[in-house]
């Protein structure tokens, strides 16, 4: 066996080069790591994100109240600064929590 | 050489421990330091007393009110001003609104008519989809918050 300059029991198909990603990636690929998932104010054509709209809001923040990373929701860059914003504002306004007891 | 108007939207929390006519004087006496500053009041919508999501000066609610406005540039810091010296106003916050916000926004007036969380929020242009027509009482609309 050639010697492997990428360090642990080789996987996977045999490729030249850098082979990039974390240690679980098989030829299979069982995990979901990667759903493509769509920006869901692209889909809705928003192009403002209201402060005023606790309510919907208060789906992008998570049950502490912060703000849920848009590698998980899967929003666009865009619109992740808009909401991140929007946040923040509705936060002054005490429409939404600084932070909020999680559950336990 | 007129200056160039910009509207802009604030939103303020009146004292919800007032009567309603001091309520309605405090308002007034907001609309007013627009007009006195150049301004002009194009909406207003008392939306009213909701809870607040953490304690603001030691009060649980407070009685919010949104206003739409058109003015010169200065008109902002001093509306602020008067915030600041009027002890009933708890909180403010003032937004300019620009193109994309002047289309998409919800209007003061679409807010009394606040959809249940799963509707998406009301379009500019389209009718306003029928919410279930709550009766006046809306205003005192329960308390929403969860608190966790």
């Amino acid at each position: 066996m050639p010697p492997r300059r990428m360090g642990g029991p080789s996987r996977g198909p045999q490729r030249g080069g850098f082979q990039r990603g974390g240690p679980q990636r098989g030829p299979g690929r069982q995990q979901q790591q990667r759903k493509k998932r769509t920006c869901r104010f692209c889909d809705s054509k928003e192009t403002y994100i209201d402060y005023k709209n606790e309510k919907r809001l208060q789906r992008c923040v998570s049950e502490q109240g912060r703000i849920i990373p848009r590698r998980i929701t899967g929003t666009c860059s865009h619109h992740q600064r808009q909401l991140v914003v929007a946040i923040k504002r509705a936060r002054h306004l005490a429409l939404l929590p600084f932070v909020s007891d999680a559950v336990s | 050489m007129t200056q160039t108007k910009h509207t802009y939207e604030t939103t303020f929390i009146v004292n919800a421990g007032l009567d309603d006519p001091q309520i309605d004087a405090v308002i007034e006496k907001a609309k007013e330091a627009i007009v006195k500053n150049g301004g002009e009041v194009k909406d207003l919508a008392k939306w009213g007393r909701k809870r607040f999501a953490y304690v603001i000066r030691r009060k649980n609610n407070g009685f919010f009110v949104v206003c739409e406005f058109t003015g010169p540039g200065d008109i902002v810091a001093k509306l602020e001003r008067h915030f600041q010296l009027d002890d009933n106003v708890i909180r403010y916050l003032t937004v300019a609104l620009d193109k994309k916000a002047l289309k998409s926004r919800i209007r003061p007036a679409d807010l009394l008519k606040q959809p249940t969380a799963d509707s998406p929020p009301p379009q500019v242009g389209t009718a306003v989809p029928a919410a279930p027509a709550v009766p006046a009482a809306e205003k005192s609309a329960p308390l929403t918050q969860p608190s966790h």
